[in-house]
């Protein structure tokens, strides 16, 4: 422990750090990396275990997910038995009233929270897809200009060079062109760290169909376009940025000219085995000697005043695998930070009793609700090659339709129907067994049977945005404990028809784009999914996205919400709440970037509180 | 040793294309040996033999950047008219080397390594440079450091838009520089000349620390050394100590066993290996094209390039897995032929 002396020398207790962050994932490398920099000293605690710190380390990963039958997003990851993570394989359909305690969490229903996250340095992102669209402005806004959730306490234009900043950070490729709809702004002489990643033979064929064609929505006829996906994933770098200066894409965590350009290697998600996929590790390599990491150690207790006031300290736990863990131990700073992810701070804060005198902590959890359509096309579209996503509609986030129902974005997706039907394992398996129709393919029938049917495979993906609501919400529940005794997520859960209104709607476009696109829809929702559900007698599948907002929202006053905009604890001045729990609505952006520019502000805050200039 | 109406500039840029020639008949042999090991559990080794192999291809990068920088223009496929250069056909003799050794496309065994330490041995101390019929690489590129210390600063008048840079090339052996004066064309002549050979007589290690801040790789000769010795080098070994740390643990029972210099002729026409070999050629011959344009004026063909090279290991793994069924326990391989594309 760092033993500091009380400067005055006069036997009063000082503080161990001045900062403490509990959480290595995204938001405590960068933060970590940010105050060590300024001569802080700080100590991060991490539930799960380091991971991933030399490249032999990290291609162990790469094994582990290779081998791995079931390739979910968290497969190429160790989870020890102290700090389990969510598992997307537990997750089960729900019956009426009857809790599952299937995995980690707990879930009342009545519709099950279908993503994950990963306790381990580095965090859910990890795993990421790495997507890095703005928010539009008009998200800022979504209470005063449709009546619909509520305001954010900050503008676009606020978080617009924090945007920037966050772009540099995570180093994305993206053209400034594609980019500027929906009043989304940006410098005149802006322009992105990198050029965009090119788009996929699927996206120009898509694109090229469809462009400026018309889709009847909401009683009106929607136009359509295809935009590059911005993503933080290395390409050619661009010699104009910072005013000519340039950008030197960042290689991978201890093997520095690895993962200089994405190659194509089609696992984003759950593991890019360069690292041309931006994710925490690299962070990580730069944080400097003030700051001490120390991983598995699981923050148990909060220590706090039973009122409003200052947090008095942390309490947790120090485990080894196998071995009892130890007793808990005490460290106290001037500053605390929670950035465990939205669902693991909203549980220690309730599990520590955490005053909360407006009852907000650990409600308006959202995710985006994620419909997969597929299909296959008439010819071979290439499927199975580069990114899983390069381009998308996103021309659809915003309208005056947002008074009725959800906005979405629709994902163009390279990977044929992976995520819908486990292709292409899936097809040779049928194949083998005859299709169906008793006649087994084996040899060069087989192999020619499969040129044919797969690389036709496509599919959209849709995410739409859900309303905060008080009732979907974490709690702790003392009947629910894991193997340290600590409290494990509770969810209740439920997809409203604002949300589901929006699947309607999308379900008008993606019949559209088959149609035109000559398309063959092989979509099937069965009733024994565990996202299954219906609007106006039509059936949709949602699953998770892994976007996990809420929790501890923040807003202009403390009635309405947990944080402050720069994600100050409103009844606790030395507590931070940072990461996507501070998000009050999720819009349809996938959050990480918008969770970095935040950061950023927070930065000014926590600077300001310690005294740098 | 120039004709009387050749001026040293030309004099330089005829080397820098003979030094562009030495890396590339290198890099076939070096991949050859390194897809050999695809399919065993020798990843120490294939690291080791791909670091050489994709160092190789920064040297011939950065000479071409050279070449450019002083207003010449690399050649990668022959010229229609005069035929050259002409593309290595293996078993090649370094081009304009003392012909001491042949360099044969073999997979990774002893004979393999010995030619490769032949290819990368460094200079003897006091060797004098030497342009042609060099018996080291270094002795070549000591006489083109002379030559630009006889031209002087003036010479760098290349159009700065030929230079591949770091926007094009990447991950591979190192960063590519523009070259536009002397001390940009000493930087790139320092990483060819040290990650190849070390720092001739005194160091095991290449000079990566310092340019790339790399931490220190053992430089080429050594690399190949230490495998063919089958022991690591530790820290403090020198040339004079060779190598003392620990056994390097070969399976040669799981290298590909490739016939060696394999060639479309060895196939009758018509037969699948003889097609094969031919698709692999012209993907080979496709790449040429598309590097040859890349070091002309056109430094984004480099990505297409690049593709192509994937497809290239792709195609050359699959002749390398087919057996000859000839009884002989060889298999097929990759035979880096030229074949003029036919012009569309």
């Amino acid at each position: 422990m760092g033993d500091r002396t009380d400067p005055a020398g006069g036997g009063i207790a000082v503080a161990d750090y001045d900062v403490v962050i509990v959480g290595a994932g995204p938001v405590g490398a960068l933060l970590a990396r940010e105050l060590g920099d300024d001569g802080t000293q700080v100590l991060v605690l991490e539930a799960g275990p380091a991971a991933g710190r030399t490249w032999a380390e990290y291609q162990a990963n790469v094994e582990q997910y290779l081998g791995s039958d079931a390739k979910v997003p968290n497969s190429p990851y160790y989870t020890p038995q102290y700090a389990p993570s969510p598992n997307v394989l537990d997750i089960r359909k729900l019956k009426d009233g009857v809790p599952s305690d299937a995995g980690y969490f707990v879930q009342k229903g009545p519709l099950p929270f279908s993503s994950d996250y990963l306790r381990s340095q580095g965090g859910t992102m990890l795993h990421w897809l790495a997507t890095c669209l703005r928010m539009v402005p008009n998200d800022f806004e979504q209470q005063s200009r449709y009546g619909k959730g509520v305001d954010w306490p900050i503008s676009y234009d606020e978080l617009r060079a924090h945007y920037a900043r966050a772009e540099f950070e995570l180093g994305v490729s993206a053209n400034v062109e594609d980019q500027a709809y929906l009043g989304i702004t940006f410098p005149e002489d802006y322009v992105f760290p990198m050029v965009r990643i090119p788009p996929s033979y699927l996206d120009q064929h898509i694109a090229n169909t469809i462009n400026g064609s018309t889709v009847p929505l909401d009683g009106g006829d929607a136009k359509l376009l295809v935009s590059s996906t911005p993503q933080a994933r290395n390409s050619i770098p661009n010699p104009d940025y910072d005013g000519g200066k340039g950008y030197r894409p960042r290689g991978a965590h201890g093997a520095p000219y690895e993962g200089l350009r994405c190659e194509g290697n089609s696992s984003c998600i759950p593991i890019c085995p360069v690292q041309a996929k931006y994710n925490p590790l690299k962070t990580w390599e730069q944080v400097g000697p003030n700051v001490e990491v120390r991983t598995q150690c699981v923050v148990s207790q909060v220590l706090h005043l039973g009122k409003a006031g200052p947090v008095q300290g942390l309490e947790y736990i120090d485990y080894t695998d196998g071995a009892p863990p130890s007793k808990p131990e005490r460290v106290t700073a001037d500053l605390y930070i929670l950035a465990g992810g939205s669902i693991e701070n909203a549980k220690l804060l309730l599990g520590s009793d955490v005053p909360n005198t407006y009852d907000h902590i650990g409600r308006h959890l959202m995710d985006h609700p994620y419909v997969i359509a597929w299909a296959s096309m008439p010819e071979n579209i290439g499927a199975f090659r580069g990114p899983s996503s390069t381009s998308g509609i996103e021309i659809l986030r915003d309208g005056s339709f947002r008074s009725d129902r959800a906005a979405f974005r629709m994902e163009i997706d390279n990977w044929g129907w992976d995520f819908c039907t486990f292709a292409p394992y899936t097809d040779v398996e049928a194949a083998v067994h005859g299709n169906g129709n008793g006649k087994g393919l084996f040899g060069s029938a087989l192999r020619d049977h499969l040129a044919d049917t797969v690389p036709r495979q496509f599919r959209f993906g849709f995410l739409y945005e859900q309303l905060p609501s008080r009732g979907n919400r974490v709690e702790v529940d003392n009947r629910y404990l894991d193997a340290l005794g600590l409290p494990r997520p509770v969810i209740t859960y439920d997809v409203d028809t604002y949300t589901r209104a929006g699947m309607a709607a999308s379900r008008s476009l993606w019949e559209k784009l088959f149609a035109v696109l000559g398309a063959e829809d092989h979509t099937k929702f069965s009733r024994t999914d565990p996202g299954y559900l219906t609007h106006d007698g039509k059936p949709y599948t949602y699953h998770g996205a892994g976007h996990n907002v809420g929790t501890h929202r923040m807003g202009d006053h403390p009635e309405n919400s947990v944080v402050d905009s720069y994600q100050r604890c409103w009844e606790h001045e030395n507590l931070y709440l940072v990461g996507c729990g501070s998000l009050p609505t999720i819009a349809t952006s996938n959050p990480s970037l918008t969770m970095t520019a935040l950061i950023f502000r927070t930065l000014e805050s926590l600077r300001d509180d310690l005294g740098i200039r | 040793m120039t004709a009387s109406t050749t001026t040293p500039l030309e004099t330089l840029r005829e080397h820098l294309q003979t030094a562009i020639e030495i890396e590339w008949s290198t890099i076939p042999p070096y991949l050859c040996a390194l897809w050999s090991l695809a399919d065993g559990p020798n990843e120490y080794v294939a690291g080791n033999v791909e670091e050489v192999a994709m160092e190789e291809m920064l040297h011939l990068t950065l000479a071409c950047n050279l070449l450019n920088a002083i207003g010449g223009g690399p050649r990668l496929v022959p010229d229609p008219v005069t035929q050259l250069p002409q593309p290595p056909s293996y078993p090649t003799y370094l081009p304009h080397s003392d012909d001491a050794f042949l360099v044969n496309l073999l997979p990774f065994s002893s004979e393999a390594l010995e030619t490769f330490c032949l290819i990368e041995r460094p200079a003897a101390p006091g060797a004098p440079p030497e342009p042609g019929r060099y018996r080291t690489i270094a002795q070549f590129y000591a006489a083109v450091r002379e030559l630009l210390d006889e031209l002087g600063p003036d010479i760098f008048t290349g159009p700065p838009e030929r230079q591949v840079d770091q926007r094009y090339y990447y991950g591979s052996g190192g960063e590519a520089t523009a070259i536009h004066d002397r001390p940009s064309a000493d930087g790139a002549l320092e990483v060819i000349v040290d990650q190849g050979e070390g720092i001739p007589g005194e160091s095991i290690w290449d000079a990566d620390e310092n340019v790339f801040g790399e931490g220190g790789e053992l430089a080429h000769y050594f690399v190949f050394d230490e495998l063919y010795r089958g022991r690591r080098y530790t820290k403090d070994d020198t040339p004079s100590s060779g190598p003392t740390g620990d056994p390097i643990l070969l399976d040669y029972g799981s290298v590909l066993p490739m016939r060696p210099n394999p060639k479309a002729e060895d196939y009758a026409e018509g037969t699948e290996l003889r097609e094969l070999t031919e698709t692999c050629n012209a993907t080979y011959s496709r790449m040429l094209v598309e590097l040859d344009a890349a070091f002309n004026g056109e430094p984004s063909r480099l990505v297409v390039a690049v593709q192509t090279m994937l497809q290239l290991r792709g195609e050359s793994l699959a002749l390398m897995r087919i057996p000859l069924g000839d009884g002989s326990g060889l298999n097929a391989g990759p035979a880096f032929q030229w074949r003029a594309p036919t012009a569309t």
